[in-house]
């Protein structure tokens, strides 16, 4: 006598299931990009990003190995600053925006109040994003703003916006892909967030989400795609 | 039958793995529990460096010098030096450690914490560092993260973390790949229940690993002239809770509170009555506010900034009982403006964990602004705002009427008017600004407020 659903074939229904989201998987490798969401001043052309500036990008990856997730410091700091640079490049050749130079206090460097600004500011994206993330479709309500105090970063006249970029991702060792095609769990990716904000009042007037499935240390083509498609509905500003 | 024994197998297999659940926490957490002894230097002498390990600290060195760049560290000399001197006083003298550099700096976070790297570096947040009263609580904080270093608890976590990831995943592929039939129930089962399990130990050890820095730390400070009942304060300090953030999980890396008030307590016995000049002259508050009046300055900014407002209120407060100057009035002004409707102190029903959790949920979904607006639409909001707009514009008054009036105040009062839509008056107040502090950062920021509110409505 038998269950009327044996242990037997909840296993291979199981089994059956994470083949099936491991094939899905690498058929979405390249790029899947998700949603933008733009504020009614940039979708109703109100407001044209010329300028913008990009602040230092805060993308963290783990080695994920059967022993557990390891720390990626100098591969992290290494995929932050190409973010930055591939995203400057994709403003620049697709949108025709460009990315001016990161004033020192935006860079980190020079004293420590110029430090100072550009960290509470960084904060302050930061405690904002899980409230995005909680609602995106929000963003074109324009309901969401980082305040006034974006003007105490003193960035040059002609920013038009200020660019922060989040990400998280790992890279799996031999034996974890091993394991991950044999039993499931989670491939190689970079999941990213990047909000634009207005540069005089705060407002956030753009936020994507751009995900890729691969190794985010070395994948950089699939970065570039993932981030071109990320600020796909970003208007072209037309040069004059 | 044989559908019967089957059920009461897969039965008995489940009950087996939940009442392991239970019963294995607490039987790993006896098993692992560190000796205490009041022997000091607390120092873990078999420790061999491993791969492994050299790594974690490659990883902690990138990590430190992030911290500085990033403009996490607070940049101030006095405090920093400050925290050098009881950090010092406290490692025993000669003491070399291996891959072990010594640094105590403050890190500019208004949450109340203190972690040690184990390469050596020691962080008090300035959340933490403006909640506390004298050097000997302080001394506590550091003395429990030096132990932390010393018997190199990251390391040591690090490999049992490892050993447990590696097992949580071999169980993982053995019951993706159980056969059918009974056996294969049972290992289902278990290895099902079995993550839980391991989570449980991981979150244990570390417990265990918190409980012996406490208890090392309290013979640290004693060795060191600190009053060691200052540890049982500190403990009741954290456990004061002014955000309602303190929210209680189903595993905590950490002992309850409670729970560590009163080992400490009955560890302590006798101890605590053995109190010496230098013990005294260490906990001595006045001493500890001279020196750390400008990080608490800067700690209320940074508890503004991060929405903690009554946390900024009751640290202001602190600084203008201490020393009612011009500055600490005007902070203490821009924390109950910013307080707005919002009550001074969480009631009794609003600490109990339940209410805690559901304000963390209902902060996750709106903004302060959106907070602000729903609670400017009930009375009690009304009325608390009414209270702390009264109280800010007669401590920024006091500001600028005191010695060496600070510029900033009638930036405040201008933010204040603002908001009350008082504008010849919010106008006056910016421009006595923009003229008494020419070089002021925000200057940009308060020229373009005074542009939108000569703007005549649309």
């Amino acid at each position: 006598m038998t269950f009327p659903f044996s242990i037997a074939c909840f296993t291979k229904l199981r089994k059956t299931s994470i083949t099936f989201i491991a094939v899905l998987i690498t058929a979405l490798a390249p790029a899947i990009a998700r949603a933008q969401f733009l504020h009614p001043k940039i979708s109703k052309k109100e407001t044209t990003i010329r300028n913008v500036v990009i602040l230092p990008a805060k993308v963290s990856v783990v080695r994920d190995s059967m022993k557990g997730p390891e720390g990626m410091a100098a591969e992290s700091e290494e995929l932050s600053g190409r973010v930055e640079k591939v995203l400057a490049a994709i403003l620049e050749k697709q949108k025709n925006v460009k990315t001016l130079n990161t004033p020192s206090a935006a860079s980190g460097e020079g004293d420590a109040q110029q430090k100072y600004s550009i960290a509470d500011f960084q904060t302050k994206f930061d405690d904002l994003l899980p409230r995005i993330m909680k609602k995106r479709s929000d963003v074109k309500k324009g309901r969401f703003t980082m305040g006034d105090e974006v003007l105490n970063l003193n960035l040059d006249k002609r920013v038009d916006a200020v660019v922060f970029i989040r990400g998280q991702g790992q890279k799996l060792t031999g034996g974890k892909s091993a394991f991950v095609l044999l039993v499931g769990g989670a491939p190689a990716y970079l999941k990213m967030q990047i909000g634009v904000i207005d540069a005089r009042t705060g407002e956030v007037l753009l936020y994507t989400d751009p995900l890729f499935a691969g190794d985010p240390t070395t994948a950089v083509d699939r970065l570039r795609k993932a981030l071109d498609k990320g600020f796909k509905k970003l208007p072209v500003v037309t040069v004059q | 039958m044989s559908t019967l024994k089957t059920r009461s197998l897969i039965a008995f297999a489940l009950c087996f793995c939940v009442a392991l659940t239970y019963v294995a926490p607490a039987a790993l957490a006896q098993k692992k529990t560190a000796p205490v002894e009041a022997t000091p230097p607390p120092v873990r002498e078999e420790f061999k460096f491993g791969k492994v390990d050299l790594e974690v600290l490659e990883q902690v060195n990138l990590l430190d010098r992030r911290f500085e760049r990033d403009g996490m560290v607070l940049e101030d000399e006095a405090t920093n030096a400050y925290l050098f001197r009881i950090g010092q006083a406290l490692i025993p003298k000669g003491l070399t450690l291996e891959n072990v550099s010594w640094k105590f700096r403050a890190l500019r976070d208004p949450q109340p914490n203190a972690f040690a790297l184990p390469n050596g570096s020691v962080y008090v947040t300035t959340g933490l560092l403006s909640l506390i009263d004298n050097e000997s609580e302080l001394a506590a904080i550091i003395a429990h993260e030096l132990t932390h270093v010393m018997r190199r608890h990251t390391y040591v976590q690090n490999r049992s973390n490892r050993k447990k990831f590696l097992t949580m995943n071999v169980m993982a592929a053995v019951g993706a790949y159980a056969p059918g039939g009974i056996v294969g129930a049972a290992i289902t089962a278990i290895t099902m229940i079995a993550p839980f399990i391991i989570v449980a130990t991981i979150f244990g050890y570390s417990r265990d690993l918190e409980r012996e820095a406490d208890l090392k730390g309290i013979d640290m400070m004693i060795s060191a002239e600190y009053s060691p009942e200052e540890m049982v304060n500190v403990m009741k300090v954290l456990d004061r809770d002014i955000e309602g953030e303190n929210i209680r999980l189903f595993y905590n890396d950490h002992p309850a509170l409670r729970e560590r008030i009163s080992y400490l307590s009955s560890y302590l016995g006798a101890r605590a009555d053995r109190v010496t000049p230098q013990m005294e002259l260490n906990r001595e508050k006045s001493a500890y506010f001279r020196a750390m009046e400008p990080m608490m300055r800067h700690d209320v900014q940074l508890q503004i900034k991060g929405g903690r407002f009554r946390s900024a209120v009751y640290i202001a407060q602190r600084l203008v009982d201490f020393h009612p100057d011009s500055e600490n009035l005007f902070w203490l002004a821009e924390a109950y403006r910013t307080l707005g409707p919002r009550a001074p102190q969480l009631t009794e029903s609003e600490l109990t964990n339940s209410a805690k959790k559901d304000a963390a949920k209902k902060h996750e979904k709106r903004t302060d602004e959106e907070i602000e607006r729903e609670l400017l639409a009930t009375p009690a909001g009304q009325e608390n705002w009414k209270t702390h707009r009264q109280r800010s514009e007669e401590l920024y008054q006091r500001s600028l009427a005191a010695e060496n009036p600070v510029a900033m105040a009638h930036r405040g009062l201008g933010m204040l008017y603002e908001k009350l839509e008082k504008k010849t008056e919010a106008l006056a107040e910016y421009e006595k600004y923009l003229a008494s502090a020419p070089a002021a950062t925000d200057q940009e920021r308060i020229q373009r407020r005074i542009e939108n509110l000569r703007r005549p409505p649309q």
